[in-house]
């Protein structure tokens, strides 16, 4: 029953808003029921602990350790962003860059997306694993074609069509992979494509099918992900999509992306040992933090500037996943849970400042914490955070990821890892410290702060603050449990 | 659990998904924007009869669903749909590809015999119909070209949909019973939808750029 309001819940929510037109109905019901899903997650994730795993329909839904963190995250986020959203199409419409049908198609699409979301964690079955993923692309690329522009048309277009060819690839794995176990599970067995059926015969598996199937699979979620070099959609859709839905993108969905690859990867890894496995995920994510580094030290857009975090964000978690044993699962698994709490914060900060200056470019827009001090201030935080400096919780993660490189002795795949991710620090404090201290554009009077807007602020602050100071006893163990999942099949 | 029913089922398979990849060939080489749609309906009827056949072979209900929703779905829903949309928005009906029809077909060839030598180890274990695992790859990798090669926004749209169809080939085929029947309605729902929202986007493409050549959109640089 929990699990099944989880996805549709919102889902429904989407459509009851269809009919109604009035903004304050459409926002309270909105809100409402993220916060319902948020409380719902955090009992789910009780219950996980408590119990190990929920199960509904005979295994049919199934979480576990991992999927629960997903799950919590995801409600995380779209609560953040749910409140961010008032204030900032609130604003939007005051300023005449939407019209009021454009708020109620966000309005509309927003918890169906989140619906879509919540799905891919609770399915256990790997095929409605792909059908999730698929739908959320779906549900999310009316979104980012929001804005009635060329350039957000073009976004739309990159954003579904790669996508859909990456997914396509991901599905043709996802067959494989069910042939290579199909003679093991059995034909007729209707359980045969469920996970946790799936990694309990992993080791009795056909290989070369499982092989193919694997490459197959993490290019294609990776291209969800955002992987390089298949990541080209993905500056232009956070930086043509509104600045919640940006945000749902860039700190909800590419966790769920990632959590098909952890899941592929624990069944392959049991099936075909570590090296093959993890030398594709470290080289897969090790390019993408490089890719990553020159387009972060020249972008002159702060929106497209943090896809391109993002993508390094990725690169972090599927090359620490590929370090391999515990304590890289742990990594990537921490870093899964610092980066969704992190990230939100940078979205929104960036959409205020474009909203106050009218424009994405570094150019125009200096010394915001002289026109906006909370939004300047919490600006830098955020990038701080997101980068990895110490106190900040990533930091944390991305040491634990360093030290399963070291302990597993991959001394070069860890040098070209802590070389980007220090370049990308530099990049972003130079880009950011200048846009947030610089000399403050001379016609701009000091704003006012919108209180939806810092409350949503404020909101992921206290989370992202108090994560670099403790880690709650049950957060550290529902991160353990997943990570002991993953990593200690080998 | 039934072995390899007949021989004949075996080689009639065979014969079809070969048949798909001389379509799916076509489609590279075939200019005329109607034609490529009809192609594709054809490919997906062929597609269709396979899954017949796999069903009757192995007395197995769920698989003839999936063979009535490619029907349905593919070989008459989605061509009539496209067709509609291409004389609403009444664009030229030449294609006019990035690469001529010569090279095209050596290209085809080639990503067909890298589909086979990547099949390879995994083709012996297959019970029925002996290549269609290649064959499904082939589709892929030739889908994924014909996506690359093409300008206008609804032949994109076509080579995806040719790609679905090279991996339904492999569902059907290799796992003797298909997916599992809930994972094959998603998967049917997922692509009729996608086919539906790319729809608006080509309608919005053409509105806005008054074309459908995706060259155009090139605003959009790091």
């Amino acid at each position: 029953m929990l699990l099944t309001l989880l996805a549709l819940l919102p889902l429904l929510t989407g459509l009851i808003c269809w009919p109604l037109r009035q903004r304050v109905v459409l926002e309270r019901l909105n809100l409402l029921a993220v916060a319902t899903v948020a409380g719902l997650a955090v009992w789910l994730g009780a219950e996980v602990l408590a119990r190990g795993a929920v199960e509904a329909f005979g295994g049919f839904l199934r979480v576990d350790a991992l999927s629960a963190l997903v799950v919590c995250l995801t409600a995380f986020v779209a609560l953040a962003c749910a409140i961010y959203a008032v204030g900032y199409l609130r604003e939007e419409e005051r300023a005449g860059r939407i019209n009021a049908r454009l708020s109620h198609r966000y309005y509309v699409l927003t918890p169906i997306f989140v619906g879509t979301m919540m799905a891919v964690p609770l399915v256990n079955n790997l095929g409605l694993l792909w059908v999730a993923i698929e739908s959320t692309t779906l549900a999310s690329v009316l979104l980012v074609r929001f804005y009635n522009q060329k350039s957000s048309l073009e976004a739309a277009w990159k954003y579904i069509v790669i996508g859909s060819a990456g997914i396509a690839l991901a599905l043709f794995g996802t067959v494989l992979i069910y042939h290579s176990a199909v003679q093991v599970v059995g034909d007729h067995a209707e359980n045969g494509f469920n996970w946790s059926v799936l990694v309990e015969v992993a080791d009795r598996c056909q290989p070369a099918a499982m092989r193919l199937g694997f490459v197959m699979v993490l290019v294609g979620y990776g291209t969800k992900a955002g992987l390089a070099p298949m990541h080209s959609w993905k500056p232009d859709a956070y930086a043509e999509a509104p600045v919640p839905s940006a945000a749902l993108l860039g700190a909800g969905f590419i966790n769920c992306a990632l959590y098909g690859i952890m899941r592929f990867y624990t069944v392959a890894a049991k099936c075909l040992g570590h090296d093959y496995t993890g030398n594709l995920l470290v080289l897969f994510g090790v390019a993408s933090i490089l890719v990553a580094v020159p387009f972060v030290l020249v972008q002159r857009n702060f929106r497209r500037l943090l896809a391109y975090s993002s993508i390094d964000h990725a690169g972090i978690m599927v090359a620490s996943l590929g370090f391999g044993g515990k304590l890289g699962a742990l990594g990537a698994v921490l870093h899964m849970l610092f980066h969704a709490i992190a990230k939100p914060l940078m979205f929104f900060c960036a959409g205020n400042v474009q909203q106050r200056y009218g424009s994405p470019c570094f150019r125009k827009v200096t010394g915001v914490i002289h026109t906006l001090p909370w939004t300047g201030g919490l600006f830098l935080m955020a990038t701080f955070a997101v980068t990895g400096v110490p106190p900040f919780s990533l930091f944390q993660s991305e040491l634990t990821a360093l030290s399963a490189a070291l302990a597993a002795d991959r001394v070069l795949p860890a040098g070209l890892f802590v070389a980007g991710i220090v370049t990308i620090f530099a990049g972003f404090l130079i880009h950011i410290s200048k846009l947030s201290l610089g000399e403050p554009v001379h016609d701009t009077a000091p704003g006012v702060e919108c209180p939806w807007k810092l409350g949503a602020m404020l909101l992921v602050s206290a989370p992202l603050i108090g994560l670099g100071l403790v880690l709650p006893a049950p957060l550290y163990e529902l991160v353990r449990r997943a990570a002991l999942m993953i990593g200690g099949v080998q | 659990m039934n072995p390899p029913t007949s021989e004949t089922g075996s080689q009639f398979i065979t014969l079809l998904a070969s048949l798909m990849l001389v379509l799916q060939v076509l489609l590279a080489v075939q200019p005329m924007l109607i034609t490529n749609i009809r192609i594709f309906a054809l490919q997906s009827l062929l597609l269709a009869a396979i899954a017949g056949v796999v069903g009757s072979a192995y007395h197995a209900g769920h698989v003839y669903v999936v063979a009535a929703l490619t029907l349905v779905g593919k070989v008459l829903f989605l061509p009539w749909w496209l067709e509609r949309l291409v004389r609403q928005i009444k664009i030229e009906q030449e294609i006019r590809p990035f690469v001529n029809m010569p090279a095209s077909m050596l290209i085809c060839g080639a990503l067909t015999v890298l589909a086979y030598v990547v099949a390879r180890p995994i083709t012996s274990l297959e019970r029925l119909g002996s290549n269609t695992v290649a064959v499904a790859i082939a589709l892929l990798l030739t889908g994924f070209f014909l996506m690359i090669n093409r300008r206008k926004a609804i032949t994109q749209v076509l080579a995806l949909l040719t790609m679905e169809n090279g991996v339904m080939l492999a569902a059907i085929a290799l796992t003797t019973y298909g997916m599992p029947l809930v994972v094959e309605i998603g998967i049917f729902f997922d692509v009729v939808i996608a086919v539906m929202v790319l729809g608006i986007l080509v309608f919005r493409i053409r509105e806005t750029f008054a074309s459908m050549d995706v060259s155009k959109l090139n605003e959009l640089k790091w």
